[in-house]
């Protein structure tokens, strides 16, 4: 479990936190293996979603 | 009023007209009675993916102040303006006082740039001491090897003797 840590706030510009929470190829994972709780979850989706918008981490390893 | 965290991306090749952008935009935030509360510059950074054929991009954070209504026209003239790649504005509830995770990132990588540098001459200086090591080994090795000749054919006479 110490593999997944989320810390009480976090926001799109927490990279590396997000970064846990995608796969090698950019997608994120589901709350049944991280074990996150459903909102967290909820909040990470969306951070992660502005995340990818602004670059901050890829939507796929298939960017050219 | 609605408090906002605004990000934009700005084409890397313009980040040295930094300054002129920076008046430009405050001048445009206060036209629209915009208030800016804090600014990060967070610097040039690799892009996850490239857009617009950038690979780099020139990273502004701030924490505004403002009408939603003035938002329109604002967003309407960032719209517009070639040197911006990307921008986004988020509505917050609190504006988080701290730096932001990126400009501490930023601010250590470029400490580690600094003292990489400092890193590069010691290792010289560390080469040079080796190669002189190197030097007086070889000296050795020189010396000693006529000897081990001579002890290797020791033992091959006492083998022809018996």
């Amino acid at each position: 479990m110490s593999k997944y840590e989320l810390p009480k706030t976090f926001d799109y510009k927490d990279v590396n936190i997000l970064k846990q929470f995608i796969t090698e190829t950019g997608k994120i994972i589901p709350a049944r293996v991280t074990g996150v709780t459903a909102s967290n979850q909820r909040k990470l989706t969306r951070h992660i979603k502005i995340a990818r918008f602004l670059a901050l981490i890829p939507y796929t390893d298939m960017h050219k | 009023m609605n408090k906002y965290e605004a990000v934009i991306i700005l084409n890397p090749n313009l980040s040295n007209k930094l300054e002129s952008f920076m008046k430009d935009f405050d001048s445009l935030l206060s036209d629209n009675s915009f208030n800016i509360i804090k600014t990060e510059d967070v610097g040039r950074r690799q892009l996850s993916y490239s857009i617009n054929n950038h690979n780099k991009g020139h990273y502004l954070l701030f924490n505004l102040e403002g009408d939603p209504s003035k938002l329109i026209d604002i967003e309407n003239k960032i719209k517009y303006n070639d040197s911006i790649i990307r921008h986004l504005f988020i509505v917050v509830k609190e504006h988080n006082g701290e730096d932001s995770h990126l400009l501490v990132e930023s601010k250590t990588k470029k400490k580690e740039a600094d003292s990489d540098d400092n890193h590069v001459e010691d290792i010289e200086i560390k080469k040079d001491n080796d190669a002189k090591k190197i030097k007086e080994v070889d000296d050795t090795d020189s010396n000693e090897a006529p000897n081990k000749a001579e002890d290797a054919s020791v033992p091959d006479e006492e083998v022809k003797d018996e």
